[in-house]
């Protein structure tokens, strides 16, 4: 009887499980840093590669958490490429030289990597243009600030994170010019204490919308639903369920589409490596829904900024003064591309010192 | 708005201090009895990831924290097993803890990354502000331990054996049985320490979210000179060198972050350099050496 019923299951398994196998047109191998829970960085790459998984039929996606950035990611991607794989999206920018190393080896496997610089034939490079996507994020915390003044928590302050930040406070001061931002950094992309205590500190410091760059958003919004002050989010659009009273807005990254064509370029073997820097109407970063504290007049206001942005409106046109007084970028100049990466300085309006 | 500047650093720094304080406590006890505790950062881990998923699981907070304390308390006893009872080496058995924490703290928190839960809620108490039972427990904690090691029998034996077991031995104490029953209180207390970290401080879970504070609480037991009482002060000042450097941020002080960021383990060095002279009078003689019985 237990023979028969194995012979019978079996047969069913070959009936049912080839098709089902002989299916898979793609496997796709993912790495993160963390986890996929987390909120932030991590949930928005693991949405995109599911939108994709909904969008192109057949894709098989293997997934890998908590990759550390050292020789082990290569192991690991060693591994789904065992298992198949011939794209593989390494998503942490401390992945970027395993990756490299492993397309090298493997000139049949695609690579993608987030964030960094490399190329070659079968390794493309992609990330959202998050500067001027900061705009807007500005305008909204700008209209909806009573103190005049906006918290922002800030990991590591490399080059792209304070160009953010300026560009948070350009479109704060567009809206109301005596807005002023005060930036805490935690010297860490993830301590989740010290992002407590940092966003404590600017709402003891009056703070009354706090904002951050790290890698996940969780505990700053946390803090601040807990002291009833606003928050806007970053990485995930999804962060929105972490503060159903404070929550102005939030900027996202919306991988799906891009994840969606690469993938159908593998299939169709046409892939093209390129540099890819996507922003805000070009598909790679979008903005969460207002919270349902956020009056109509500032939805507008916002709203109306992210319009432009993604029509082309650059935020870093000239004449732009630093917090110091000087003149960084003259009238007539703009900056864009690679110069969001070498901000040293702060603009005009944020408390604190870059370097 | 905005809180007076002396104010805010005050409570910020009791707020980081609290989960210091309460692993400090700990391994104080611990090191009373002689058996130094390098686990501690695992420990404290095991506690928050605990914490925070009985907390996500029961829905209330008081409940994750007790769940946090007693499974700690069971992991020191099997630190305790091995070091007391197969008499290993405690530095090793210490380290081994640590990374056991580790492994285990991702293991549990796993599924509970990303969790939203009600933390511990804040007390308001009129005069002297609004913290979390934890944080107004924290400070009679010290006194309490300080009353039981210092002025009952029971603290007399313990503090003996941790300056001589085999003298405690000979004067009719029962060293192993009361090394056990310190590893059971510093495991407790160091769970509810990481505890406080992710139910109370942040409500959120993350893995290796102590970053170091088990370690600087190893360090505070030496500032405190072994004494619960100098340890409260120790967690303040440390607590109080992290929020101090935030808080001068937040003002908009005009000093370089990457400076900033330095100032509390800046300031542990400096610690551990004027105590330094004072540390081979004030630790318990026994301390980290095995008590092989007496034959």
């Amino acid at each position: 009887m237990t023979r028969l019923r194995f012979l019978l299951s079996a047969c069913l398994l070959f009936c049912f499980g080839l098709p089902a196998a002989a299916a898979t047109t793609l496997t796709v191998g993912a790495i993160f840093v963390g986890s996929t829970n987390d909120y932030g960085y991590n949930r928005a790459m693991h949405d995109g590669l599911e939108a994709m998984k909904a969008a192109v039929p057949g894709v098989t996606l293997l997934e890998a958490e908590n990759v550390p950035e050292t020789a082990e990611a290569e192991r690991v991607m060693e591994g789904m490429i065992q298992q198949g794989a011939k794209l593989i999206f390494a998503t942490s920018f401390g992945h970027q030289q395993s990756a490299f190393n492993l397309a090298k080896k493997h000139p049949d496997v695609v690579f993608e990597h987030a964030g960094g610089w490399m190329l070659n034939a079968n390794f493309g490079n992609f990330f959202g243009a998050t500067q001027a996507a900061w705009y807007p994020m500005g305008v909204a915390a700008g209209a909806m600030t009573k103190s005049n003044t906006l918290g922002f928590v800030a990991g590591v302050p490399i080059g792209y994170l304070i160009g953010n930040i300026n560009a948070f406070a350009l479109g704060a001061r567009s809206v109301n010019p005596k807005v002023e931002v005060h930036v805490v950094v935690t010297g860490s992309w993830s301590d989740k204490a010290k992002e407590a205590a940092a966003a404590g500190a600017l709402i003891d410091q009056g703070a009354d919308v706090v904002a951050m760059h790290v890698d996940s958003p969780a505990t700053v919004i946390q803090t601040a639903e807990s002291r009833s002050v606003y928050s806007i989010g970053f990485q995930s659009l999804e962060a929105r369920a972490l503060a159903p009273k404070g929550w102005i807005t939030g900027l996202g990254f919306t991988w799906g589409p891009f994840m969606t064509e690469t993938a159908k370029s593998v299939i169709a073997g046409t892939f093209k490596p390129a540099m890819v820097r996507l922003g805000l109407g070009q598909g790679m970063m979008a903005i969460a829904p207002f919270g349902s504290a956020v009056p109509e007049a500032a939805r507008t206001l916002a709203t109306a900024a992210a319009d432009r942005v993604g029509a082309g409106f650059n935020p870093f046109t000239g004449p732009i003064t630093d917090n110091s007084g000087a003149v960084r970028i003259p009238a007539g100049e703009a900056w864009g591309g690679d110069k969001m990466g070498s901000f040293d300085w702060y603009v005009e309006g944020v408390v604190g010192k870059a370097k | 708005m905005s809180t007076p500047f002396a104010a805010a650093v005050l409570s910020s720094s009791i707020l980081s201090g609290t989960s210091l304080l309460y692993a400090t406590l700990g391994e104080l006890v611990g090191e009373r009895a002689g058996i130094v505790n390098l686990g501690l950062e695992g420990l404290m881990l095991i506690g928050a990831a605990v914490g925070f998923a009985a907390t996500s699981l029961a829905g209330d907070p008081y409940i994750g924290v007790a769940a946090a304390g007693l499974v700690c308390l069971a992991a020191n006893l099997i630190f305790g097993f091995i070091v007391i009872e197969r008499r290993a080496n405690q530095l090793a058995a210490g380290l081994t803890l640590m990374f056991f924490g580790f492994g285990a703290s991702t293991l549990v928190g796993r599924p509970f990354v990303g969790a939203v839960i009600s933390g511990l809620p804040r007390l308001p108490v009129p005069g002297l502000g609004a913290f979390d039972a934890l944080v107004w427990l924290a400070a009679p904690t010290a006194l309490l331990l300080w009353w039981l090691l210092f002025r009952t029998r029971w603290g007399l034996a313990l503090r003996a054996v941790g300056e001589d077991p085999a003298v405690a031995f000979a004067a009719g104490q029962r060293p192993q049985l009361l090394q056990f029953q310190a590893l059971a209180v510093a495991g407790l207390l160091g769970g509810i320490g990481g505890a406080h970290l992710s139910v109370g401080l942040t409500q959120t879970w993350d893995e290796g979210m102590t970053a170091g504070r088990g370690f600087i609480a190893i360090a505070l037991v030496i500032f405190a000179k072994w004494n619960p009482l100098w340890a409260v002060a120790g967690a303040l000042v440390f607590g109080g060198a992290e929020s101090l450097q935030l808080q001068l941020q937040a003002r908009g002080a005009d000093v370089s972050p990457f400076l900033m960021t330095m100032v509390p383990y800046a300031l542990t060095l400096l610690v551990l350099l004027i105590w330094g002279w004072n540390r081979m009078s004030a630790a318990p003689a026994g301390l980290g050496r095995n008590f092989f019985g007496v034959e």
